[in-house]
């Protein structure tokens, strides 16, 4: 143990002096937080520069209403309310009859138009628009834009042309305004979390509302630290390994030490330098919250699981890559490593989405305990709203604990063997070799 | 008292039979030099020794016991590939191996090698600022920094200017007789010739020689003939009772035949040349090595 510990204050010392762990420390929270940044930035910095469309509409109903909307627009909603300042674009449409006997020439003419920047889009509105039941009937709402996809203007003026269309069937319905109100009123669903007790007052807890921050922004935060943590120590073992067999430094510290002290010691390293980083996250991230009043956001009872399962989980990656390390002879072997050996910490990565959208669904459930994605998925699933069953993070940790040891187990007799051997390729019949004959 | 016994060691790599069916005692206290030509199995059996490699047969004990994969304590370690961190700063890099090797009173012991080698003034530099051969005497610091009472070098010499050479050879005469057995295999056989208590000689994997240098050469008896003279070479052509020449220009040292008497050779010589020097010797080492791991010897020895 004494060796061990002279070997991780070294690697521990070697990592946290160095000018790109220092650099990595205050880069990646800039750029993780610079992506929020960047939204908050554009919310805030919207184009203001007028928007000019034509609206051809057949039905002949939807040319006053969008008039009195677009005036209430233009004069009221795109300025700010206390200060009076321009904070959305004004939309300057032009109402355009339809010719019938040319309206493919006319929808060209106005394409190009758009192509040339003078209009942003034009709409056209279905002559039946009003009562779309019936055979042969052209109801639509068709929005024609070089990027409609994803041009948001468009919901606008759906928005107008329904609330219109649904005050004009309440008319014909011979309904007043409030039961025309009464008869559309919309009611938007609540996502809530559950009741609970305080363990402390035994007082029982309202149910507070869920929101997107806390079922998908908590999860992967967690998760993209946890990444980072492991790209950060366990992935440079590979490199470090190798330059250390290359450069004979590992002959000289195995006459001294066992290949397993000596691995150890270097993994052992690495989890501190990610302890260290991740004490730093957490704690800045905590007070961050703290101040900003939003701190039921910190998911206190998932930390001291997300620390157990992240040590674990460098153990795992960071054996297996320094075995792999042993292995390599140059940069082009290690590269062809890097790939298969970080795979654990990359293939949860694509399944962010599944698993948030359902944590307690059996795709979630199932890969939770496998166990070179339990700590990924598991901490995902815990700091979601929804309540995991118990029993689940611990059967998780105990798989991970055997297969941690396993994979150091394999780790060392692969490190062992292959240190020393110079100028054999790292293929999986070596790797075999050395895991299981030595 | 042995401090190492080797009994009936073998390593096989693949196909490759690096040593095979050795048996070596080392006695505490000794200068043990290990010579033999490149890959023929010196390194494959240090590192046996020192644990880095497990014998597939035979076994092995330090201090009289196996220490199966534990390390030896008390052991200093001088590989053939000298490695160093290259970023660390050299009086941090002592001390950690020192730390590692468990070594005590680290601070001053540091302190009187870097000055006793010369590299006081670079211990706040970092190891990639020196030379090869300054990188040497660092690892050698490094090796023997926490007073181990068995030191295995692999070739300590090469790469080292004579003066460097001769200070690294009083140094281990010096630690010899503070006590330390010292292992050291080399390619340089006056060196051995002068240091070494007892020599073996390890080709293609198998013992060829161990023991005192007196015993290896009086087992080849003085069939050696020095000679200096007028004629030089030239005298030699055609002499009878020689098996081979060797010769240095203004000396030829002659293998005699079996059986051959050196005075007859004398009385030739003496009809022909001036004769200034004629010494019946015993082989030197370098001719002892050079005998058994010559070309012919190798087909002699592959059939």
């Amino acid at each position: 143990m004494y060796k061990i510990w002279t070997l991780f204050k070294r690697e521990y010392r070697a990592a946290v002096k160095t000018k790109s762990f220092i650099i990595s420390l205050v880069l990646v929270p800039i750029m993780m937080g610079g992506g929020f940044a960047a939204m908050i930035i554009m919310e805030n910095n919207k184009d203001t520069d007028d928007k000019h469309f034509v609206v051809i509409d057949h039905s002949g109903l939807m040319t006053a209403p969008l008039q009195k909307a677009l005036e209430t627009r233009n004069s009221v909603d795109i300025f700010h309310s206390h200060t009076g300042e321009k904070i959305d674009a004004a939309y300057v449409v032009e109402f355009m009859e339809p010719d019938i006997q040319n309206q493919k020439a006319q929808q060209l003419a106005l394409s190009d138009r758009v192509e040339s920047q003078e209009l942003h889009a034009f709409i056209e509105i279905g002559p039946d628009i009003l009562h779309p039941t019936g055979e042969e009937k052209e109801a639509y709402l068709k929005y024609y834009s070089q990027h409609s996809f994803n041009d948001q203007i468009r919901y606008w003026f759906q928005n107008v042309v329904n609330n219109n269309l649904r005050e004009i069937r309440a008319a014909e319905l011979n309904l007043d305004e409030a039961q025309a109100q009464d008869l559309l009123w919309w009611i938007n669903v609540e996502g809530m979390g559950l009741v609970t007790v305080n363990k402390k007052t035994g007082e029982q807890q309202e149910a507070e509302k869920t929101n997107e921050m806390q079922s998908f922004l908590v999860p992967y935060v967690l998760l993209i630290i946890m990444f980072m943590l492991v790209m950060m120590s366990a992935i440079p073992q590979l490199s470090s390994v190798m330059e250390e067999k290359n450069e004979k430094i590992a002959e000289v510290l195995l006459g001294t030490v066992t290949p397993f002290q000596f691995m150890m010691g270097k993994v052992m390293g690495g989890i501190g330098v990610s302890l260290t980083t991740a004490a730093i996250y957490v704690t800045a991230g905590v007070f961050t919250l703290n101040y900003m009043g939003m701190e039921s956001l910190i998911p206190m009872e998932v930390l001291p699981w997300f620390f157990i399962y992240t040590i674990l989980f460098i153990l795992m990656v960071g054996s297996g890559m320094a075995a792999l390390g042993a292995t390599c002879n140059d940069n082009k072997d290690a590269q062809s490593l890097t790939f298969p050996g970080i795979l654990p910490a990359i293939i949860p990565m694509f399944l962010i989405a599944p698993i948030i959208a359902d944590p307690t669904g059996p795709l979630a459930t199932t890969i939770a305990l496998i166990p070179p994605f339990t700590p990924t998925v598991m901490v995902m699933r815990m700091a979601s709203s929804v309540t995991i069953p118990m029993w689940q993070p611990v059967v998780g940790l105990i798989g991970v604990i055997l297969y941690t040891t396993f994979t150091v187990w394999i780790g060392a007799r692969i490190f062992r063997t292959a240190i020393l051997i110079q100028g054999q390729k790292p293929t999986f019949a070596t790797l075999y070799k050395y895991a299981f004959k030595g | 008292m042995n401090i190492i016994e080797l009994s009936g060691i073998s390593k096989t790599f693949g196909s490759v039979l690096a040593v095979n069916d050795l048996s070596l005692e080392v006695p505490k206290g000794s200068i043990y030099g290990f010579i033999g030509p490149n890959g023929s199995g010196k390194t494959t059996t240090i590192r046996m020794i020192m644990k880095i490699m497990y014998p597939d047969r035979g076994t092995l004990l330090v201090n009289g016991q196996d220490h199966n994969f534990e390390r030896l304590e008390n052991v200093g370690y001088l590989p053939e590939d000298r490695g160093l961190y290259k970023k660390m700063k050299i009086g941090e890099l002592l001390q950690f191996h020192g730390k590692l090797n468990k070594g005590s009173d680290l601070p001053r012991q540091i302190n009187y090698w870097l000055e006793r080698l010369e590299l006081k003034a670079y211990k706040d530099k970092k190891v990639e600022t020196l030379s090869k051969g300054m990188r040497q005497k660092l690892q050698f610091i490094a090796t023997i920094l926490h007073q181990p009472e068995l030191i295995i070098l692999d070739e300590p010499f090469s790469g080292l200017d004579p003066i460097n050479a001769d200070m690294m050879k009083d140094i281990i005469l010096e630690l010899q007789e503070k006590g330390a057995t010292i292992i050291f295999s080399t390619h340089d056989m006056a060196m051995a010739e002068r240091m070494c208590d007892y020599i073996f000689m390890i080709y293609k994997g198998k013992k060829v020689l161990d023991g005192t240098l007196d015993h290896i050469q009086n087992e080849y008896g003085n069939d050696t003939l020095r000679i200096q003279s007028d004629m030089g070479a030239n005298a030699l052509n055609g002499m009878k009772g020689i098996e081979s020449i060797n010769n240095f220009g203004q000396l030829q040292e002659i293998r005699l035949e079996e059986g051959a008497d050196p005075q007859l050779i004398l009385a030739e010589l003496l009809k022909i040349t001036r004769i200034s020097k004629f010494e019946i010797t015993k082989p030197s080492l370098n001719d002892i090595f050079i005998r058994i791991a010559s070309p012919e010897r190798k087909e002699a020895v592959n059939v």
